[in-house]
C-alpha cells in the first residue's frame, strides 16, 4: 500500500468516526438532510411562512408590552400624580393587548395552514412513490407497516411542525423578550433571578427524560391491553365455546394492573414536578420582591420598576417548561421522519426504460425463452421457475396446472410483469417486456385474481375500473356478457349500488362475476386468471362458468386452473413441477400419456369418490 | 344529568380519597391566595420603608408556598390513584359485562365500535373523574377565594376587573364545545383516508393490472384534500378562540390601571392594595381557562358515559338460570324438537320447525348451499343463540336448563378458519384445559396429525402463533384446532367445514384426525366435499332454513334430488388442485 493511500485511508477513517460519533448524537444518520428535504416543502409558502413570522414576532411583543407598560403607569403616571401619562399607558396597553390577539390569530391560521399543506403533499409524495413500487414490493411487506408510515408517523409530524415549531420561536422569542425586559427593568435583580434558569432547565430536562420513558410504558401496557380486546373480542366464539370466559377476565384484569402500575409513575413524577416548578417560581418572587424591596426603602429603585418586574416574571417561566416539553416532541416526530424516508429512499428495483417501446394492438403471442426466476438473489433460495421455454400463439387458452408451489403463479406475474425473469425473456408479440411500456402492456392485459378484488365505490365505477370512460350502455353490455346482470338487476339501485370495503356489501360469487365484467371491458387482448375456488352456491357456479366461457373467446389467455371442466376446455395443459414444465398437451393427449397429469386425475377421482 | 350523577357513583368506593384530595386542594387553594396578598402587604411595607416588616411577609410568603408545595404533591398523588382506580375497575366490569353477552349481541356491534368504548370513552370518563372535577373545582374556588379577596379590598374596583371573568370561562367552554366535533370530524377523515391507502395497497395487483394509477392518485388527492379542508376548520376555531381567551383578562387589568390608578392618585387605595389587585388577576388567568376546559371534558365524559351505560344496562340475554344444574352424564344423545330460530333484526326465520334425533356417538353431515342453516342449526347446540321455538335437548335435558358452562364444556367446535390466540402452540392447543400436562398436549397433538408439523417449527411446541410473521397455513391451523377439540375431550363435537382450501395430502391427513377426534363421540359435520360426507354415518340436508331430507347416502340419492344434484355437481368438481393456502395469502395475482 502506498504512503498516500494509507494517508487517504487514515483520512477516511478519521471522517467515519467523527461521523459515527456525530450520528450516535443525534439518534440516527442525515437528519439534517431529512430536515432540509423537509422545509424544501414548504418552499412554494415561502411568503405565509414568512407573514406567519411576522406575525409571530408582534404577537410575542404584543403578548411581552403589558408588564413594562404597568412599570411605566405605576412610576409615570400613579407616582407622578399624572393622570395624562397613565391614560396613554393604559391605551397603550390595551392596544399591545388588541395586536397580541390580532397577530395570534393571524399566526395560528398561518401556521395550521402551511402545516397542513406540508403534510397534504408529504402524504401525496409518499402515495405517489409507492405506486411507483413493483408489486414484489408490496410482497415484502406487511400493509399495516405501509399504512402506519402514511398515518400515524404524518401524524407525530404533524405535532412536530404545527405545535412544535411555533412553540419554539414563540417560547423563544418570550424568554429572549423577557430576559430583555428584566434586564431593563433592573439588571441586579434580573441576574438573581436569571440564577433559578440552570436549575429549572435542568429539572425540567431531567423531568421529561424521566416521563417520556414512563409515558412509553403507559402506551405500551393500554397498547397490549387493546390488543387483549381486539383478540378476544374477535375469537369471541372460541371463547364462548370452550366456557373460557373467566380466565380471560383474569388476564385481562393483570394486564389492566400493570397499566395502573405504569401510569401510577406518571403521577407520581408528575406530583413530584409541578408542584416544585411552582414552589422555584415562587421562591423566585421572594428573592425579587425581599432584594427589591430593600433597594425601594433605600430608594435605589422605583415601586413601578418592582411591581413590573413581578409581572414579567410569569414570562420567564412558562417558556422554560415549554421548551423542555418539546424534546419528547422532537424525538417521536424525528423517529417518524426517519421511518418515512427509508420509504421514500427506496428506489424502485424495476422500472421502465427511458424510452419505451410502446405496444400497438396486441395480437397476443407469448414466449417464454428459457426463462428462470427466483424471488430472492440470495444463494440457497430456490427456483420458483427454471428454464421455461414455452410458445402461445395469439387466441389460445392455456391451462396451468400443478401442486401447491409449482410455479403456476410465478408463470402469470412475469407475463403481467409484476416480475422480471433472472435469466431468459419473456416476450409478448416479439417485443422484450422489459423494453416495453408498462401503460401499454397492462392496458392491453386483463387480470382476474383469484379473490374478486374491489374497491369501494358503485358496481358501476367497479366494471368501469379499466376504462373510466365507459359510457353506462358499455357497462351495462359489459355484465351483461359475463352474465352478471342478473344480480345487478335484483339490486336496490342496480349498477350504482355501493359494493362497500373491498366490496363485502356482494357474495364472493357476485364479486367474481364483477371482476370478470370489469376485465372484459377492458378488452384486454391478454387475459389472465387466477381461477377462484372460493365456495359459491350451486346457481352462481353455473354463471361463473358461463360468464367465463364468454370472457376467455378470441383472447389469449393463461388459467391458473381448479376446476376440471375449465381445463378440459383448454386449448393446451401445461403441468408444472417444481418450477419446470414437465408436460403439455390437450386433456385427451395427456390422459392417453398416462403421464404427470393422468397422475393427478386419478389421485382427483379417488378422492372425490372416497 | 342523570348520566353525570351516575357517573359520579362510580366515586363511591373512593369517597375517602376524593374528599381528602379536596380537602388538600382547598388548603392549597388558601395557600395560592395568601400569596398575592403578601406580596401586596410587602410592598405596602416597601412604600412604608418597613424593613422588618417586608422580611415576616417574604418569610410569609415562602412557608406559604413551601405549605403549597406539600399540599399540591398529596393532593396529586392521592387524585391520580383515584382516577386510576376508577379506571381499573370500569374496564374491568366492562370486559366481565361483555364477556357475559351472548354470541348475537357481537354479531351487532363491530369489535371496532366495543373497542372505542372500552378505551376511548372509557377514558374520558376517567380524566374527568379523576382530574376534571378537581380542576373544576380548583379553579372554581380560586375564582371565588380571589374574588372574595378582591371585594374585602376594594368592591368596586373588584367589580370592574372582575367583568371578563365569567365571559372567558363561557368562551372556553364554547370553544371546547365546538373544537371537539371539530377534531373528531378530522379525526373521521383521516380514518378515511386509511381506509383508501388501505384500500390501494390490498389492491395493489389490481391497480397495476389495470394501469389505473393516475386515476386513484387522483381519487387518494381528493381525500388528503378533505382532511386538508376539516383540519382548517379546526384551525380556524383555535385560531379565533385560544387568543381570544388570552385577550379578555388583559381589559381586566387594563380597567386595574385605569380605575385603580387613579384610586391610588386619589388616595382611595394603597399602592399596596393596586399590586395585589393586579397580581390576583394575573394569577386567575390559568384558573379561567381551565374551568372553561373542564367543563368541556364535563360534557365529553357525559357523552361517554352514556355510550359506556349502553353496553353495561344491556342485559346479557343468554344466561344460566340461577343454579342451574351441571348438564347430566351422557353419551352425547342430541335432539332438535321443532326448532326455530331467527336472528335479531332478521324478517325471514334462518331454521324453520327443524326436528331431527341424533343418537349418541353417531356422525352427521349436514349439506346444504350458503345460508341454508346449516351452521346456525349446530350453534343451538352449545347454545350460542337461544331458538324462538321448540327445543334443543342434549342427553335428554333442555339446553336452557343446565349451566351454560357446563354444556359447553361438553362441546367442541372446529371451523373452517380456525381462531388462534396469540400464544404458544401448547396454550392454544390446551385452551379448554390451561393446566393440562404436557403429555396431555402432546398426545392430542399427536392424534391431530399436528406433532410433525410443530415439531419443525423454530420453537417446537413454544412457538408462539401470529408472532415475527409467523403464519399457520389453513390445514396446520386446523390440525391444531383438532388438538385443542381432542384436549377438551368433549362428548360432542362440531366440524364446520373443516377441510376446505387444504390440497390432497393435507386433506389425507386432517381426514385421519379427524376419525381419530371422531370416535366414541357424536359429531357433525357441516360438510361441502362428498369426501368429508363419506365419514358420516347419516347425512342432512337443508334448503331455505328447512329440514329437506336426512338418511344415509344411498337413501338420500333415491330420495333427495338436491343431494342428488349436489353430489353430482356442486362438491366434486369444485377443488381439483387447489394452491396452497399459505401461498395465496402472501402472492396471490
Amino acid at each position: 500500500m502506498s504512503q498516500r493511500d494509507q494517508k487517504k485511508n487514515e483520512g477516511d477513517e478519521k471522517l467515519s468516526f467523527r461521523a459515527d460519533v456525530r450520528r450516535r448524537l443525534r439518534g440516527t444518520s442525515g437528519r439534517g438532510r431529512k430536515i432540509r428535504i423537509l422545509l424544501g416543502y414548504l418552499k412554494p409558502y415561502r411568503a405565509r411562512v414568512f407573514m406567519m413570522f411576522g406575525a409571530l414576532v408582534l404577537a410575542v411583543a404584543g403578548s411581552l408590552a403589558p408588564a413594562p407598560l404597568a412599570t411605566l403607569a405605576i412610576d409615570e403616571g400613579i407616582q407622578k400624580d399624572n393622570l395624562t401619562a397613565l391614560n396613554w399607558i393604559v391605551v397603550a396597553f390595551v392596544a399591545s393587548a388588541l395586536i397580541a390577539w390580532v397577530m395570534t390569530y393571524v399566526q395560528t391560521y398561518l401556521t395550521g395552514w402551511v402545516g397542513q399543506r406540508l403534510l397534504q403533499d408529504l402524504r401525496r409524495q409518499i402515495f405517489a412513490h409507492l405506486q411507483k413500487m413493483p408489486v414484489a414490493f408490496y410482497e415484502r411487506r406487511p400493509a399495516g407497516v405501509l399504512i402506519s408510515r402514511m398515518t400515524n408517523d404524518v401524524e407525530a409530524l404533524d405535532s412536530l411542525v404545527t405545535d412544535s415549531v411555533v412553540t419554539l420561536f414563540q417560547a423563544s422569542l418570550t424568554l429572549i423578550g423577557t430576559i430583555v425586559i428584566l434586564l431593563w427593568l433592573d439588571v441586579q435583580l434580573a441576574l438573581i433571578t436569571f440564577l433559578i434558569f440552570p436549575v429549572m432547565m435542568i429539572a425540567s430536562l431531567l423531568f421529561r427524560i424521566a416521563s417520556a420513558d414512563a409515558y412509553r410504558r403507559t402506551r405500551e401496557t393500554i397498547g397490549s391491553i387493546t390488543a387483549y380486546l381486539q383478540e378476544t373480542l374477535s375469537g369471541v366464539r372460541v371463547v364462548r365455546a370452550f366456557a373460557q370466559e373467566e380466565r380471560h377476565h383474569d388476564e385481562f384484569s393483570a394486564l389492566n394492573d400493570t397499566n395502573r402500575d405504569a401510569n401510577l409513575t406518571t403521577v407520581k413524577l408528575n406530583a413530584a414536578y409541578f408542584p416544585a416548578v411552582e414552589l422555584m417560581s415562587a421562591v423566585a418572587t421572594v428573592a425579587v420582591l425581599l432584594i427589591g424591596g430593600s433597594q425601594v426603602i433605600d430608594g435605589s429603585l422605583s415601586v413601578g420598576v418592582l411591581v413590573g418586574f413581578l409581572a414579567a416574571l410569569n414570562g420567564f417561566f412558562d417558556p422554560i417548561g415549554q421548551l423542555s416539553q418539546l424534546y419528547t416532541t422532537y424525538q417521536s416526530g424525528m423517529a417518524a421522519l426517519d421511518k418515512i424516508f427509508e420509504l421514500l429512499d427506496e428506489e424502485p428495483d424495476m422500472s421502465e426504460r427511458a424510452q419505451p417501446v410502446v405496444l400497438e394492438r396486441l395480437r397476443g403471442e407469448i414466449s417464454f425463452e428459457d426463462v428462470s426466476f427466483r424471488y430472492r438473489t440470495d444463494k440457497g433460495t430456490k427456483f420458483a421457475l427454471q428454464d421455461v421455454d414455452l410458445h402461445i400463439p395469439p387466441g389460445q387458452t392455456v391451462a396451468l396446472v400443478g401442486a401447491t408451489g409449482a410455479g403456476k403463479s410465478t408463470f402469470a406475474k412475469l407475463v403481467a410483469r409484476f416480475y422480471d425473469p433472472s435469466d431468459g425473456r419473456v416476450l409478448v408479440d416479439g417485443v422484450d417486456l422489459r423494453d416495453v411500456s408498462l401503460d401499454s402492456l397492462r392496458s392491453q392485459m386483463g387480470i382476474v385474481p383469484q379473490e374478486g378484488f374491489l374497491f369501494s365505490g358503485t358496481i358501476g365505477e367497479n366494471i368501469a375500473f379499466g376504462r373510466p370512460d365507459a359510457s353506462g350502455e358499455e357497462i351495462a353490455a359489459a355484465a351483461q356478457a359475463v352474465g352478471a346482470d342478473g344480480f345487478i338487476a335484483r339490486l336496490q339501485d342496480q349498477y350504482d349500488t355501493e359494493v362497500g370495503e373491498r366490496g363485502v356489501q356482494l357474495s364472493a360469487g357476485q364479486r367474481q362475476l364483477v371482476a370478470f365484467a370489469r376485465a372484459l371491458i377492458a378488452d384486454p387482448r391478454i387475459l389472465i386468471l387466477d381461477e377462484a375456488t372460493a365456495n359459491v352456491d350451486l346457481h352462481t357456479e353455473d354463471r361463473i362458468e358461463d360468464g367465463l366461457r364468454r370472457l376467455l373467446a378470441g383472447r389469449t389467455a393463461i388459467v391458473i386452473a381448479h376446476r376440471l371442466s375449465t381445463i378440459r376446455r383448454a386449448g393446451r395443459i401445461v403441468v408444472l413441477d417444481q418450477g419446470s414444465i414437465v408436460e403439455q398437451g390437450t386433456h385427451d393427449e395427456l390422459m392417453a400419456a398416462e403421464g404427470a397429469y393422468w397422475g393427478l386425475f386419478q389421485d382427483w377421482q379417488r378422492q372425490a369418490a372416497a | 344529568m342523570a348520566t353525570f350523577l351516575r357517573l359520579l357513583g362510580f366515586l363511591r368506593p373512593y369517597k375517602k380519597g376524593v374528599i381528602s384530595s379536596s380537602l388538600l386542594a382547598i388548603a392549597a387553594m388558601g395557600m395560592t391566595v395568601l400569596i398575592p396578598l403578601m406580596i401586596g402587604k410587602g410592598i405596602d411595607s416597601i412604600n412604608a420603608g418597613d424593613t422588618p416588616g417586608l422580611q415576616t411577609f417574604a418569610i410569609v410568603v415562602v412557608v406559604a408556598a413551601i405549605l403549597r408545595l406539600a399540599l399540591t404533591v398529596y393532593r396529586r398523588l392521592i387524585a391520580g390513584q383515584v382516577s386510576l382506580g376508577i379506571e381499573l375497575d370500569l374496564r374491568n366490569q366492562v370486559y366481565a359485562h361483555l364477556q357475559e353477552m351472548e354470541l348475537g349481541f357481537f354479531d351487532r356491534n363491530q369489535t371496532g365500535q366495543l373497542m372505542s368504548r372500552v378505551t376511548v370513552d372509557l377514558q374520558a370518563v376517567r380524566f374527568f373523574l379523576g382530574y376534571g372535577l378537581i380542576f373544576m373545582m380548583q379553579s372554581a374556588l380560586t375564582i371565588i377565594f380571589a374574588s372574595v379577596a378582591m371585594i374585602i379590598l376594594q368592591p368596586g374596583l373588584a367589580a370592574l376587573s372582575l367583568l371578563p371573568v365569567p365571559l372567558v370561562v363561557w368562551v372556553a367552554f364554547r370553544y371546547g364545545t365546538q373544537a371537539r366535533p371539530a377534531q373528531q370530524e378530522v379525526q373521521q377523515r383521516i380514518g378515511e383516508l386509511t381506509a383508501e391507502v388501505e384500500e390501494n395497497i390490498s389492491g395493489v395487483r389490481v391497480v397495476k393490472a389495470f394501469a389505473r394509477e393516475a386515476r386513484q392518485r387522483e381519487r387518494f388527492d381528493n381525500q388528503v384534500d378533505r382532511v386538508f379542508d376539516q383540519s382548517m376548520i379546526a384551525t380556524k376555531l383555535a385560531a379565533f378562540y385560544n387568543p381570544l381567551i388570552g385577550f379578555l383578562p388583559q381589559l381586566g387589568l387594563a380597567v386595574i390601571l385605569f380605575f385603580g390608578g387613579r384610586m391610588v392618585i386619589d388616595g382611595t387605595i394603597q399602592l399596596g392594595e393596586f399590586t395585589a389587585f393586579y397580581t390576583y388577576l394575573l394569577m386567575l388567568l390559568g384558573p379561567m381557562r381551565i374551568l372553561g376546559v373542564s367543563l368541556g371534558m364535563a360534557q365529553r365524559a357525559t357523552a361517554s358515559g352514556a355510550r359506556l351505560f349502553e353496553v353495561l344496562d344491556r342485559d346479557p340475554r343468554i344466561t344460566s338460570k340461577p343454579g342451574a344444574p351441571d348438564l347430566p352424564a351422557g353419551n352425547g344423545h342430541v335432539q332438535f324438537e321443532g326448532v326455530t330460530l331467527r336472528y335479531e333484526g332478521a324478517n325471514e326465520p334462518a331454521l324453520h320447525d327443524v326436528s331431527i334425533d341424533i343418537p349418541a356417538g353417531r356422525t352427521v353431515a349436514l349439506v346444504g348451499a350458503t345460508g341454508s342453516g346449516k351452521t346456525s342449526l349446530v350453534q343451538l347446540i352449545p347454545r350460542l343463540y337461544d331458538v324462538e321455538s321448540g327445543r334443543v335437548l342434549v342427553d335428554g335435558v333442555d339446553v336452557r336448563d343446565v349451566d351454560a358452562r357446563s354444556l359447553r364444556r361438553e362441546i367442541a367446535v372446529v371451523n373452517d378458519d380456525p381462531f388462534l390466540f396469540s400464544a404458544t402452540i401448547a396454550h392454544n392447543i390446551a385452551y379448554a384445559h390451561p393446566e393440562a400436562s404436557r403429555e396431555a398436549i402432546e398426545l392430542a397433538a399427536e392424534r391431530a396429525q399436528a406433532t410433525s408439523f410443530i415439531e419443525r417449527l423454530p420453537d417446537g411446541f413454544e412457538t408462539r402463533v401470529g408472532e415475527r410473521g409467523l403464519t399457520l397455513s389453513g390445514g396446520q391451523r386446523q390440525r391444531l384446532a383438532i388438538a385443542r377439540a381432542f384436549l377438551a375431550d368433549p362428548r360432542i363435537l362440531i366440524l364446520d367445514d373443516a377441510t376446505s382450501a387444504v390440497d390432497a395430502s393435507t386433506e389425507r391427513e386432517i381426514k385421519d384426525a379427524l376419525r381419530e377426534v371422531m370416535a366414541g363421540r357424536t359429531t357433525f359435520i357441516i360438510a361441502h366435499r362428498l369426501s368429508t360426507i363419506s365419514l358420516a354415518d347419516e347425512i342432512v340436508v337443508l334448503e331455505d332454513g328447512e329440514l329437506i331430507a336426512h338418511g344415509s347416502h344411498d337413501e338420500l340419492l333415491e330420495a333427495s334430488e338436491l343431494y342428488r344434484k349436489i353430489v353430482e355437481k356442486g362438491l366434486p368438481d369444485q377443488v381439483f388442485l387447489t394452491l396452497n393456502p399459505l401461498e395465496r395469502e402472501v402472492a396471490p395475482l
